[in-house]
């Protein structure tokens, strides 16, 4: 087909000491097969990769180290020992402890409860002593270098990347024998903190099982990684050896697909979205503007002022000072209704809490937003529905049998395509896109930036924050820097490298 | 993405979410709304002709009808109360609005199809616009749906008590009675009624903006109010539709036994929520049909009438009770569908075991 590359599936590097074995399993959820064949090991101290796009199997592979599920067929064997954990507290008895892509914390305890779930200190007569936790959780938090949140704030007050952080030091906690990281620099915004935590505890023998989707990233940290394909284990490489393209070619069992980098320098085009002085909650004086056709890239490091300031414009944050203004219009923006109606288009950041309806058909989810449009009388038909979502489903790559599941039952990239289907829709001409490619895989990724970039061409605009700068420099026509609340610097066309953007979100900029 | 992925390339979809898929993936008749109602009728139905060995008048067509007719007073409330419970609430305020809703029907005391129905819209108006200001307490005070609605029903029950001094006045109405009384076809107007209500509701819930609305703002509150939808004027909508219900019900109770009392309502607060969650309506709102409500307000009314009509101990039959919904709560459960077929084949004497 596309050249299998059956000289990489071959892996000559084993180790001769194994902590993990896994072999050839195999987990089917009902009809659906979710792992079919996967085997891959690892050796104490090596961290080890598993690539594969969103639905690969990445994240069955972490239930089952967990207990959390069984598997149907195969083998796991820790140490010399075979491995079947039935839950997770089994699994931590044998030192599997995970940081989990879906946060596992309780949003409603403080971070000190948090980090000593389940085995909270006792004091006198085995009561929880609040001051032994406090001192045990400070200890922890100082341990491994996170010094900035209290361990008596709530969980849900803090920002995604300090709850990613809180997620880490207590997997960290354990002290286990295999640490799986599932995406665990999603949201961080620097993760520089995570990779010399992870020199540590490999320096102690501790194997990490690391899942991302920045390849940078794991060719930094990783001597070995498996490839996952469809719930089958492709191969384990030598990152070392192999090229991006080669890995990509065994992820998606394709080459990789052109880029949507942008030739088109719509420069003369009427400005579409303009902020002037705006200020709010850690935004200071923010003015910018993008034009009709045009995608505006805005790099940052976290929280500095991004979130708020993309939040003002879907009308979920107050705008303190200054004014929005949507195709020559003042835009009045007093909640998300009315960021609409000024044709604004908002993808919040967290897709399960903040944007899918999970019990309802995709093609609902989609409509959503234009369903008093599509209806009659109030009534909406079942065919005006899928005729009103037809087009936009099929050029982001969602077939007519995924439309008609409920959303919940689609992969994490699918729902996210439905989600920008959904602001593509609505009638929105200015999008403001928070982090749309967030945990999603290769070949989601692309299908987004075409899309968007098709968007922007149809006389729209985008406005789009991304963690990875990476992406902005392949995405977006110009890019703003904010640092501190403010626009710290602007780089247009060719300007746009990662170097330069990478040195301006640290404050560094030439400006 | 297409065509060229070599192995196992047929299922694109995630497996990583694949507890969820396989649920949607397999719909087995008995995870549909449709299944639901029907293992629940069928539940209904075993459980009348059970009846039918202790006694001799059970049992019969009589009966069912009977069942029916009773049954109709529970399948009202229970739509209202579903309605508040898909967008995350619980009305606890549902006797005192059937009885404001009783005392204000007795009182009016409609002659005629015409006044019938101006009385009965009059009085959806006044316990709907009740039910609204427990919506507005919910959704601009933000006090907790339990505490409202619980507050609202003191508040309506004493001012029911207050302006009747105890003894409500009024007529009964040969009006609302024929609907008790009168056949069309044979099958008693009251029935005929509540289906056609019924499907007006089934209408609205699957078929409607406002229902598409009502699952979305349920299943995910914050996502709706980012995706631009009424939320509050959702929420709000929710507590009206269960006020005008038990309003409704109200007036049909005034009609079943001729006149009004204080606690004419007391009786349905307690079924009104067991019918929801038996007919698998998630508590947590935003999942379930009516359909299934109403066929678990169906077995509820059967079970009652059965068990109050052979000789046991009060004690004994609250027990029951208790025992029948909690079974019918587990085994209309989504994720323990299976549990239904697992018990099946025991059922059926293991014959299926057997052959497999």
């Amino acid at each position: 087909m596309q050249g299998e590359p059956a000289d990489l599936v071959r892996d000559e590097s084993a180790p001769a000491e194994l902590l993990l074995r896994v072999q050839s399993l195999r987990k089917s959820y009902g009809p659906t097969v979710a792992l079919e064949d996967v085997s891959f090991d690892i050796a104490p101290g090596e961290i080890h990769a598993l690539l594969g796009e969103n639905g690969a199997g990445k994240s069955t592979i972490v239930k089952l180290l967990n207990g959390i599920v069984q598997p149907d067929q195969g083998t796991m064997h820790l140490g010399e020992a075979p491995y079947h954990p039935h839950s997770i507290s089994v699994a931590r008895q044998h030192g599997v402890s995970t940081a989990f892509q879906e946060l596992s914390l309780l949003p409603n305890l403080t971070v000190s409860s948090n980090l000593m779930l389940p085995h909270a200190k006792k004091g006198r007569f085995g009561m929880i002593s609040e001051r032994q936790n406090l001192e045990a959780a400070e200890a922890l938090l100082t341990e491994f270098g996170v010094t900035d949140v209290d361990p008596r704030s709530l969980v849900a007050n803090l920002p995604l990347a300090s709850r990613q952080r809180i997620e880490i030091v207590r997997a960290l906690a354990q002290r286990p024998r295999l640490l799986v990281l599932d995406e665990p620099t999603a949201a961080l915004a620097e993760p520089e903190w995570l990779f010399g935590l992870l020199e540590r505890v490999t320096a102690r023998r501790t194997a990490v099982i690391y899942i991302s989707h920045r390849l940078s990233e794991v060719r930094r940290l990783c001597s070995r990684g498996t490839v996952l394909r469809n719930g089958c284990s492709i191969g384990t490489v030598p990152l070392r050896d192999v090229a991006d393209s080669k890995i990509f070619e065994m992820m998606v069992g394709l080459s990789q697909r052109n880029t949507a980098r942008s030739t088109v320098a719509a420069k003369q085009a009427k400005p579409s979205l303009q902020l002037q002085n705006v200020s709010g909650r850690n935004v200071r004086d923010v003015s910018l503007t993008v034009h009709d056709g045009e995608i505006l890239g805005v790099a940052a490091l976290e929280g500095q002022g991004q979130r708020e300031l993309f939040r003002i414009l879907a009308g979920l944050e107050k705008l303190e000072d200054g004014q929005v203004t949507t195709s020559g219009t003042p835009a009045k923006l007093a909640n998300p209704k009315e960021a609409l109606r000024a044709g604004i288009g908002f993808l919040p950041e967290e897709r399960k809490t903040e944007g899918i309806f999970a019990g309802l058909r995709t093609a609902s989810n989609i409509s959503i937003a234009i369903a008093g449009k599509i209806s009659k009388l109030g009534f909406i038909g079942t065919q005006s529905e899928r005729r009103a979502v037809a087009d936009i489903a099929a050029q982001l790559d969602l077939p007519v049998r995924f439309q008609n599941r409920a959303i919940e039952a689609l992969s994490g990239g699918n729902q996210q395509k439905a989600l920008l289907a959904r602001v593509m829709v609505s009638g929105a001409r200015h999008l403001v896109l928070y982090d749309p490619t967030r945990g999603v895989d290769v070949g989601t990724k692309q299908t987004i930036y075409a899309n968007i970039r098709r968007f922007v061409e149809n006389g729209g605009c985008a406005l789009v924050y991304s963690t990875e700068l990476a992406e902005l420099v392949q995405l977006c026509d110009r890019c703003v820097v904010l640092y501190g609340g403010r626009v710290a610097a602007v780089y247009d066309g060719h300007e746009i490298q990662e170097e330069r953007l990478v040195a301006a979100v640290t404050g560094h900029g030439e400006h | 993405m297409k065509g060229g992925i070599p192995v196992c390339s047929d299922r694109k979809l995630s497996p990583a979410e694949a507890p969820a898929t396989a649920r949607e993936s397999t719909p087995s008749f008995l995870s549909t709304d449709l299944g639901k109602s029907v293992v629940l009728i069928a539940l209904a139905l075993l459980m009348l002709f059970a009846g039918r060995l202790v006694s001799p008048s059970l049992g019969g067509l009589n009966q069912i009808s009977a069942v029916l007719v009773l049954s109709s007073f529970l399948i009202v409330v229970a739509f209202g109360q579903q309605m508040v419970v898909l967008i995350g609430g619980l009305d606890l305020s549902i006797p005192s609005m059937i009885t404001l809703g009783g005392l204000l029907a007795f009182a009016w005391t409609p002659h005629g199809v015409g006044e019938l129905l101006l009385v009965a819209l009059a009085v959806m108006a006044v316990t709907g616009a009740v039910g609204m200001i427990s919506g507005l307490g919910v959704t601009l005070l933000a006090i907790p749906p339990f505490i409202m609605t619980l507050s609202m029903g003191i508040i309506i029950y004493s001012a029911c008590l207050g302006a009747t001094r105890g003894t409500p006045r009024g007529q009964g109405s040969e009006t609302i009675e024929a609907l008790f009384s009168g056949r069309f076809l044979g099958i008693p107007l009251i029935i005929l009624l509540v289906a056609v209500l019924a499907a007006l509701a089934i209408l609205l819930q699957s078929r409607t903006t406002f229902g598409r609305f009502l699952y979305a703002t349920g299943t995910n509150r914050q996502a709706a109010y980012i995706a631009g939808l009424p939320v509050r004027r959702m929420t709000v909508a929710t507590y009206a539709c269960s006020g005008a219900a038990a309003g409704l019900c109200g007036l049909l109770l005034v009609g079943f036994s001729g006149g009004a009392t204080l606690t004419m309502g007391q009786s349905y607060l307690l079924p009104s929520i067991a019918a929801v969650v038996v007919g698998g309506t998630a508590i947590t709102g935003g999942r379930g049909s009516f359909l299934s409500v109403l066929a678990a307000a169906l077995l509820i009314t059967t079970f009652t009438t059965v068990i109050s009509s052979i000789q046991i101990e009060e004690g004994w039959r609250t027990i029951l009770y208790g025992a029948v919904v909690l079974i019918a709560i587990l085994a209309m459960r989504d994720g323990t569908t299976p549990l239904t077929w697992r018990l099946l084949p025991l059922l059926r004497g293991n014959k299926k075991q057997q052959s497999t």
